[in-house]
């Protein structure tokens, strides 16, 4: 090995940085990028999710009891408990509407105490075993797994946190704990595990990459090897050449999520509940906006290498803030915002609701719409483009 | 394929001077002897073109990429059935114009007509045939699907394109290559790929940016052997190309410089004019740069 010939590489490799300042300016930028991001949405805990609290305790009023001057209610103290950090609570005082609220999506949980909730406590505590323990209603939306055990800790905490305070103002030992929860799934029957929670993003997450990158490297080749002049020259128009390509993806996504669905159910077991056809159409839907996406990026490309570039820009945003792996609740709340302007949210929302909840399009329309507005928008600015002329 | 049209054209005898009468199609080359002296000489007649038929009008056209104008105020005229050579060095504004013609590129200013219709103008799209410099076919697919696709986007039914593709694989000599993969063949194969692709829908009007570059000697006489064959057939053939030899095969070529237009005619012409032997000459001649 001789040093002068080995250096002669190195120096070609640095000058090429030096003519390509993008290059350059993307591999410094890209780590400092990477730990911003993981550093701020990665990890974080789930905050502010929503729950609906349905208080009918009547409680035992000061005065009525000798052991109680003070009168006691429970149901209040342990609602108090809970940490508004975590929980986003909203009070309601009917039981059948907060449950309509999780049905809808609209919150996560409702925690509904029954009437004789405090009293029932106190019997059980007196003579136990004689009466039956009182129960917290909980009534979940199980389709994530991550808020549910989120949910489920802080609730048990803060009647732990309860039951001490009590047994210590009333100068007992600690108190065996006579409460009960009755844990209702509105959806996920609290079997939904994390895969059956990630297979529906996994799905997404993977048309929308391979979509966008493949869309990106065609089109940048398209332009490179002259072919896309040639078309452009021919009674071909510009919607048709988009139109064209972008059904050849969609037929592609579509193959390529039947694979992937097939393998989860088969390896996995996973559950799906709803019509797989919906599904499908959201897959077509994201498919269809990605590429025209990929198609607009590919004109800020003028190579593969610099096509590259493209990935950890749109793969970020996506693992980060869309919602795959964690809870958009997990986000710090002042880039959750973030996520709205995020396309694969709204994909991974949908076929998560329709997989896990069984919706129907008549739950999930916002999505659909989302996406239809993204695929117009990015396909026509597609069109627009390849229109631009010198 | 003969056009059935036969000229007349009389000749002087280089030795002793006497009147010859040669008769011929338009553009054979015919063996003359004279009848007094016997000198054996060789005749070109002129290749005829529709003079009544502009296909090409282009109008004061100018074009500036920035502080930079590629083509200067040009102004030609291009009939049916001619093939048009544009000649010039490199960056003299061939590739320029031909991309202007093809509603590529919009100019600055001036305008062109194209087939009679002022562009842009997508309607006469399906009758122009494109061979850009770049090899431009799809390397990921096969010879003959690189074909199909070409003839599909101009429209051609299954029979025409069946029919087509066997008379573009003979005459681009890559039969045997048919479904063999574009990234596997050589370049001049490639090359020959982009002309059959420029050429599979019959085009009136055909724009060749430089279709002969990296092509060998004996396949470039097949090239232009086509291409006056199309030019019989009344297409219109514009080509760009920087070699000066070659360009005696067109009826009339443009000499360009710095996006100049500095001379145009039929290559005798020219020669004429300048008293050189060769277009090479006539343009070092035309630009200053060398002396009769």
């Amino acid at each position: 090995m001789r040093l002068r010939r080995t250096l002669a590489f190195s120096r070609r490799a640095l000058l090429q940085f030096r003519h390509d300042r993008r290059t350059f300016a993307f591999v410094l930028i890209m780590p400092l990028l990477m730990i911003l991001i993981f550093g701020y949405t990665f990890g974080g805990d789930v905050k502010g999710i929503a729950v609906e609290v349905v208080n009918h305790d009547t409680g035992i009023p000061s005065g009525s009891s000798l052991l109680l001057p003070d009168g006691l209610f429970l149901a209040q103290n342990i609602t108090q408990h809970l940490d508004e950090d975590i929980l986003s609570v909203h009070t309601n005082t009917d039981g059948e509407a907060a449950r309509q609220i999780v049905r809808e999506g609209k919150a996560w949980v409702a925690i509904l105490f029954p009437a004789n909730f405090t009293q029932n406590f106190l019997a059980s505590l007196m003579t136990p075993n004689t009466v039956s323990s009182p129960k917290i209603e909980i009534y979940l939306d199980g389709s994530n797994p991550t808020i549910v055990a989120a949910v489920l800790k802080e609730v048990t905490q803060s009647v732990q946190t309860t039951l001490q305070e009590l047994s210590a103002s009333l100068n007992i030992s600690e108190v065996d704990m006579p409460i009960a929860f009755e844990q209702v799934y509105a959806y996920g029957g609290g079997e939904t595990r994390f895969i059956d929670y990630f297979a529906p993003g996994v799905v997404c997450f993977a048309i929308m990459m391979v979509t966008t990158m493949i869309t990106i490297i065609l089109f940048v080749n398209e332009r490179r090897n002259g072919t896309l002049q040639r078309l452009l020259v021919s009674p071909a128009s510009e919607s048709e050449i988009v139109v064209g390509y972008a059904l050849a993806f969609a037929m592609i996504g579509v193959i390529q999520s039947i694979v992937v669905l097939v393998a989860a159910i088969l390896l996995f077991d996973i559950t799906i509940v709803g019509n797989i056809f919906l599904a499908l159409v959201v897959i077509l839907l994201l498919a269809f906006g990605h590429q025209g996406l990929g198609i607009l990026l590919s004109a800020g490309a003028k190579n593969e290498l610099q096509a590259i570039q493209f990935i950890p820009l749109i793969l970020f945003p996506s693992i980060l803030l869309a919602g795959l792996f964690w809870p958009i609740e997990s986000i710090p709340s002042y880039l959750q915002p973030l996520s709205y302007i995020i396309p694969l949210r709204y994909g991974i929302d949908a076929e998560r609701s329709i997989m896990l909840r069984g919706w129907g399009i008549s739950e999930i329309w916002i999505d659909i719409l989302v996406l239809i507005v993204f695929a117009v928008l990015t396909l026509s600015a597609s069109v627009l483009l390849l229109k631009r002329k010198n | 394929m003969k056009v059935p049209c036969f000229l007349q054209k009389q000749v002087s005898c280089p030795s002793c001077k006497t009147i010859l009468l040669c008769t011929s199609a338009a553009g054979e080359t015919v063996k003359v002897t004279c009848s007094s002296c016997g000198l054996v000489g060789k005749v070109t007649f002129d290749r005829l073109f529709d003079a009544s038929s502009k296909v090409v009008e282009i109008h004061n056209l100018t074009k500036t990429f920035g502080t930079f104008t590629a083509v200067d105020t040009l102004n030609l005229t291009i009939f049916k059935g001619e093939i048009y050579g544009l000649l010039g060095p490199n960056g003299s504004g061939k590739t320029t114009i031909i991309k202007i013609l093809c509603d590529l590129l919009r100019p600055t200013a001036g305008s062109a007509k194209i087939l009679g219709h002022p562009l842009p103008c997508k309607s006469v799209m399906d009758q122009i045939g494109y061979m850009p410099q770049d090899t431009a076919i799809y390397l990921d697919n096969t010879v003959h699907e690189n074909l199909l696709f070409f003839g599909g986007i101009y429209g051609m039914s299954k029979e025409q394109l069946e029919k087509k593709e066997h008379e573009m694989l003979t005459f681009v000599n890559l039969m045997e290559w048919r479904d063999s993969l574009v990234s596997t063949l050589s370049g001049g194969m490639k090359h020959r790929l982009s002309l059959a692709c420029a050429l599979i829908h019959e085009p009136t009007l055909v724009f060749l940016d430089e279709p002969t570059v990296g092509v060998d000697p004996e396949l470039r006489a097949a090239f232009w052997g086509y291409f006056e064959s199309l030019a019989r057939k009344g297409i219109t053939v514009i080509i760009t190309t920087h070699y000066m030899d070659e360009a005696d095969h067109c009826t009339r070529v443009g000499l360009l410089r710095q996006g100049h237009l500095i001379a145009d005619g039929r290559p005798n012409e020219l020669k004429e004019k300048t008293g050189t032997r060769s277009l090479e000459e006539a343009f070092l001649f035309l630009t200053g740069r060398k002396q009769p």
